[in-house]
Order: C-alpha cells, then sequence, then structure tokens
C-alpha cells in the first residue's frame, strides 16, 4: 500500500506553475494543481493536468537510441555520447564551428542553460545559442 | 480531531484517512494509515479546498473494499459525498467521515472585478437574479465574451468532485468541435452545463481551477435552480438519484424529423 501526494513543478515551460502529483500504488494516478502556490494559484493548463500521462506513456523514450543504417538501435549511454561526440567532431572539421547550434530550453534550469551556451561557446566554437521560447 | 484519526487508524476502523497535511509550507491533502501514524499529529483542518471525495473514488476504484476515512472541511463536501454514493462511486459502508466545517466558502467573499469585466463580462460574484437584470442580448455577449476567453484546459471538469464519466461528451468530437481555440462556443459550456443539472452541488472548485476567470458557478447555479422548480430536487441533499438518471431510447447524433 502506497499512496501520496508529491508536490513538484510543472516541467513543461518556464513559468514553473506548482503541481501535487497523486502516487496510488507507488503509480502515478493523477496530477493536481496546488491550490496555495504562488504562481499558479489552483490553475493549470491543459499540458500540466496531463503530466501523468506523460510518464505512463509506452512511446517514452527510457534509453538512448542510436540510428544506424536507418534503423534506431538499443545502446547505453556512454556509447550514445561517444558517437554524438565523433560525429560532432567531424561536422566541425568538416564545416566549421559555425554549422552547428545549440537550442536550450524554458523546461530546464538556469544552470543547465549556463552550461549550455558554454558548450556552444567553448567547446564548439560557436555563438549559435538560441532559447525555445523565441521559436 | 487527531485523536479520533489514530484511534480509528489504530483499531482498523479505516484503513486510509484522506485528511490534510502541512508540507512545505502548503497545506495539501495528505494520505494518513497506521503504519506511519506518527503523522497524525501533523493532521490540519486546511484552508485550501481540495475535493477529498473525488482522491477517494480513485483509491476505492483500485481497492473496493477498503475502509476510507475523509475530512470534510465544508459543507459542500458532504454534499459532494451524498452525490458519489448515491451514483455509486463510494460504497457509504467503507466511508468514515470527520466534520470539520467552518471554512468561509469562497462565494462570500468579496472580489474586485476589472472594469473592462464590468463593462462586458459577468462576475463570480453575481447570483443568477443579477446575471438576469441584463436585456437578453446584453446577457447573450456577456457570456459570449466569458466564454471566449477559454483555453479548453478542461480544469473545470478534472478539479469537478462529482464528474466520474470514463468517457466524457466534452471530448467527444461529434458533440464538440476540435481543432480551435476558443473551443465550439457556447456548445462548449453549455453541454458541460447541461450534464451539471441534477450533479452540481455548488463547491466553486471549478471557478477556482479556471485560469480564464468563467463564471461557471453562476451557470450552474441557474442550470440546478431550473431542476429544483421543475423536478423539485435538490442536488446533495435528496437522498435519490437526480431525474436525469433514466436512460431513453437509444440516442443517435443525426437529426430526426419533429
Amino acid at each position: 500500500m502506497d499512496y501520496k501526494f508529491v508536490p513538484s513543478v510543472c516541467p513543461y515551460c518556464g513559468t514553473g506553475c506548482g503541481v501535487l502529483f497523486e502516487v496510488i500504488d507507488g503509480k502515478l494516478a493523477g496530477t493536481l494543481p496546488n491550490k496555495t502556490h504562488p504562481v499558479n494559484e489552483g490553475k493549470l493548463c491543459i499540458k500540466g493536468w496531463n503530466m501523468h500521462e506523460y510518464v505512463n506513456s509506452f512511446m517514452r523514450l527510457k534509453q538512448p537510441l542510436v540510428k544506424s543504417f536507418g534503423r534506431f538501435l538499443k545502446t547505453d549511454w556512454d556509447e550514445a555520447i561517444r558517437i554524438t561526440a565523433d560525429r560532432f567532431k567531424e561536422i566541425v572539421e568538416k564545416h566549421g564551428p559555425d554549422s552547428i547550434g545549440v537550442l536550450v530550453s524554458a523546461k530546464i534550469t538556469n544552470e543547465e542553460n549556463y552550461l549550455a551556451q558554454k558548450f556552444a561557446r567553448a567547446v564548439i566554437g560557436t555563438n549559435n545559442v538560441d532559447h525555445c521560447a523565441r521559436l | 480531531m487527531q485523536a479520533q484519526v489514530e484511534q480509528w487508524l489504530k483499531e482498523g476502523t479505516v484503513d486510509l484517512f484522506i485528511g490534510y497535511k502541512k508540507i512545505d509550507g502548503h497545506v495539501m491533502p495528505h494520505f494518513f494509515t497506521k503504519e506511519k501514524i506518527d503523522e497524525v499529529k501533523d493532521l490540519v483542518a486546511g484552508q485550501a479546498h481540495y475535493s477529498l471525495e473525488k482522491i477517494a473514488t480513485k483509491v476505492a476504484a483500485e481497492h473496493p473494499d477498503m475502509k476510507i476515512g475523509i475530512l470534510l472541511a465544508r459543507n459542500c463536501n458532504q454534499q459532494a459525498l451524498n452525490v458519489l454514493t448515491i451514483w455509486n462511486q463510494l460504497n457509504s459502508d467503507n466511508i468514515k467521515t470527520i466534520d470539520a466545517f467552518g471554512d468561509a466558502c469562497p462565494s462570500e467573499q468579496a472580489e474586485d472585478i476589472a472594469p473592462y469585466k464590468q463593462q462586458n463580462g459577468l462576475s463570480k460574484s453575481m447570483v443568477p437574479e443579477d446575471a438576469e437584470a441584463f436585456d437578453q442580448e446584453q446577457r447573450f455577449s456577456r457570456w459570449m465574451y466569458e466564454f471566449s476567453k477559454c483555453m479548453k484546459c478542461y480544469g473545470c471538469r478534472n478539479i469537478c468532485p462529482v464528474c466520474f464519466c470514463k468517457e466524457c461528451s466534452l471530448e467527444h468530437k461529434d458533440l464538440v468541435g476540435t481543432g480551435n481555440l476558443p473551443p465550439e462556443i457556447p456548445v462548449f459550456h453549455l453541454v458541460r452545463a447541461v450534464h451539471m443539472a441534477g450533479r452540481c452541488i455548488d463547491c466553486g472548485l471549478c471557478e477556482e481551477a479556471c485560469p480564464s476567470d468563467i463564471p461557471l458557478r453562476l451557470l450552474y447555479r441557474k442550470v440546478n435552480e431550473i431542476v429544483k422548480d421543475v423536478y423539485d430536487y435538490e442536488t446533495g441533499t435528496s437522498p435519490d438519484q437526480s431525474p436525469f438518471s433514466v436512460l431513453g431510447e437509444k440516442v443517435v447524433l443525426e437529426t430526426t424529423k419533429l
């Protein structure tokens, strides 16, 4: 028997609405708006209301996949990152660093956004950094 | 209150008690169990309005025999519980309640209304008679203004303690058109209003959850006034199902000749 409410913050956009996840028998069963949260004051949009659905979705990616010869193959993170790095290196050498752009997001934290721009500028060597709110 | 809950959990009168607990400064619903009996001392009556009855129906759907205790913070919680029991969503033998009434109803609180809304819309603090004071044309345009703000979040339905249908008419593409915002108005809101007849217990959670500030409660109050006048049925306090419980002939969506 495992019943609980877990307070959290909606990951969909940068607003940061407070939500309560309803956990019944260890499974995410529903989402409620946090009535006393100063940001959303008990209100949610349609995406927030249905947040529990994507957590349990069978379509959800649970491990990295690498496309090889037109098919997606399951792999581990080390392998996936190695392949990505190799491809980045190839592209930068062949077409120059400005052929790569980095898109960051309101869904991730301030610190992660900082790391992403650092990665773009210091590692890849491009100023092509943009944000999902401007797309 | 805490002593009563502790006793119930220890004696096994209830397997689970749904009440409120303050976590990180927020009063939020919490499940109290025998295994974590120490938590009962943190039980609070709660100024936040959640539908604990609706949460209970979700638990009852998974475990039909579980005995559930529910904290009722407002009179409308009791009425919602009655409606859910009448419509077989909860078994009254398995439900124990504690009344902790005393929380003021949000409809009794004064509201600041923006000038634009005052001129073009309808406010939450109105009663049906206030809205009927406008002439028909005014009333229609004011309602359409309110409905046009709808962003189809389904919050009113999701939060509603007495909404439990597995298939919702609001998601039926033949009844309510899809693909546009605002949704097909006024059909979207009127479909819901009709379904609230004989169901709505006037708790106001729909209005609280509405991001667009639509005075839904006013609409459902009017609908239920009609139910009371025509059928003499008092939603939430009458012991029987509403007059809309009889299934008629097979429903077809094609128009038929009268």
